[in-house]
């Protein structure tokens, strides 16, 4: 399949869904089922690494900011880069490789073993039954899960720092608020929906439309977990631009 | 009465149903054998609508459905029950909430009625007591036969099996074709199955059908086919010694 119409077939299962979104009932319970089960699941591995990036961005910010005797500003700084590119993009990733291969082999799974059709024959929609509760999931839990990842840094940060800066955690969490703006969280948030609508698209049109039994669900977490990631990193690329240009367009920021 | 009329489809460049016409009458039996890949369980996914056909048109109790919509073919649904070639049960949900999937969602029933119903259903497949179980935890030969509750529990007037026996041992292979008989008889409902299982088909079938390059190649009855010196045909009746 060209890359044209790859891209097409997407934006076409896209507008389908949202047209089921608006226009039938959403299955509540299974969407809140999705959210529980998605969050929970990937919680312990997003703390984790979490508090390792905190961890990660205190040294690499601690090594250059020492030269300058600002060692103060170590929590702010570390924490608005994390809020602002690592944190979304570490969720995004961890997200892609557990949950989006997870979805599409289950999809798969359903659609070469007639699940799918079956659903279709006992008159109801596989798109309101059970791809829309997936995707709205993936989407929920991301934010979810970019709270507590966020958590998890900066406590992987404050500790970090006090072992080897010697900088009180007091001291570390003083300038937070001061450094980190609300354009670094906003940026953070936009990132995340932008990398779990991209994630949760993807996983559900493979899996949804696998053909060639268990080969073909095997190929579908595969281009799944690939297209994932290329895009994460295209996305993050494309949002990082859009918003320097639409910070210099309307409020001249630097 | 279920009327195909000149059916073709193509999947790319193959051409999986050629010009296909075939009618079966109501209350029939009708066995569909043939060798993978000649369109036996495409020509029944075509009938509900989950394949639409490229050209040609499918006929069900005198209205043409060739090209209803999904809202459309609801109630073709409802009338056309289909037993998958797998169980397609759904694993998250217990034996009992797969059994009532359809009745919620095609009838306005009351709770009361639906437990009713799935108890019939089930009754009839011979299953009792694993309302509560989920599919992973029943044998594959039961999860056919839950799957075959769950589409009889809508009551439907044609029944459409797809390779009900396929992956079965020969013990619930028999109790399974005796279901299928015995259903479509006391349910009094037009059955058509598909498959490879011509012993079956010549002890059950009121007439077999065999398909071969998206056509059909032969269609009589059991006594018929029999006779039959086509040598496809004969080939399957070399299988079962007839």
């Amino acid at each position: 399949m060209s890359l044209v119409t790859e891209i097409g077939s997407q934006l076409l299962f896209l507008r389908k869904l949202f047209l089921t979104m608006v226009q039938k009932p959403l299955k509540i319970h299974e969407i809140f089922v999705q959210i529980w089960k998605i969050t929970v699941d990937s919680l312990l591995t997003t703390a984790m690494a979490g508090f390792f990036v905190g961890a990660i961005m205190a040294v690499q910010f601690g090594l250059p900011i020492r030269e300058f005797d600002a060692l103060a500003y170590l929590g702010g700084l570390a924490t608005s880069g994390t809020f602002r590119e690592v944190g979304p993009l570490l969720i995004a990733f961890m997200l892609s490789g557990k949950v989006g291969a997870y979805t599409s082999a289950e999809l798969g799974t359903m659609r070469v073993t007639e699940q799918i059709d079956a659903v279709r024959c006992l008159g109801a929609d596989p798109l309101q039954e059970i791809v829309l509760p997936r995707f709205l999931g993936i989407v929920i839990s991301s934010f979810f899960l970019l709270a507590a990842g966020l958590m998890m840094s900066v406590l992987g940060g404050m500790l970090m720092a006090q072992a080897f800066a010697g900088i009180e955690p007091e001291e570390y969490l003083r300038h937070i608020p001061r450094i980190l703006n609300p354009i670094s969280i906003v940026s953070g948030l936009v990132k995340c929906g932008c990398f779990s609508l991209l994630l949760a698209s993807i996983c559900t049109h493979k899996g949804y439309f696998t053909t060639g039994g268990a080969k073909g669900v095997g190929r579908s977490v595969v281009a799944t977990a690939v297209t994932t990631m290329v895009g994460i990193v295209a996305v993050d690329w494309l949002t990082s631009f859009l918003g320097e240009v639409v910070m210099i367009a309307f409020q001249g920021y630097r | 009465m279920i009327e195909f009329r000149n059916l073709v489809k193509r999947f790319g460049d193959r051409t999986i149903l050629n010009g296909l016409n075939l009618k079966i009458h109501e209350g029939e039996i009708v066995f569909i054998l043939g060798v993978s890949g000649t369109g036996k369980s495409v020509l029944l996914k075509t009938l509900v609508g989950l394949l639409s056909a490229d050209r040609g048109e499918i006929w069900i109790d005198n209205e043409e459905v060739t090209h209803f919509s999904e809202e459309q073919y609801l109630s073709i649904r409802k009338k056309c029950g289909m037993v998958f070639q797998h169980p397609a049960l759904f694993e998250s949900l217990n034996i009992f909430e797969n059994v009532a999937f359809g009745l919620r969602r095609h009838l306005t029933l009351s709770e009361e009625a639906i437990q009713n119903q799935v108890n019939e259903s089930l009754r009839l497949v011979h299953l009792v007591d694993i309302q509560n179980k989920y599919p992973a935890q029943i044998s594959y030969g039961m999860q056919k036969r839950v799957s075959l509750a769950r589409t009889i529990a809508l009551k439907p007037e044609i029944l459409l099996f797809d390779e009900p026996t396929t992956g079965l041992d020969p013990i619930t292979t028999t109790a399974v074709n005796n279901l299928i008989q015995n259903l479509s008889r006391s349910l009094k409902t037009t059955s058509i199955v598909v498959s490879h299982d011509m012993n079956c088909a010549l002890a059950i079938a009121d007439r077999i059908v065999v398909l071969d390059g998206g056509q059909i190649l032969f269609e009589g009855t059991c006594e018929q086919i029999r006779r039959s010196e086509v040598p496809l045909v004969q080939e399957f009746l070399l299988e079962v010694g007839s």
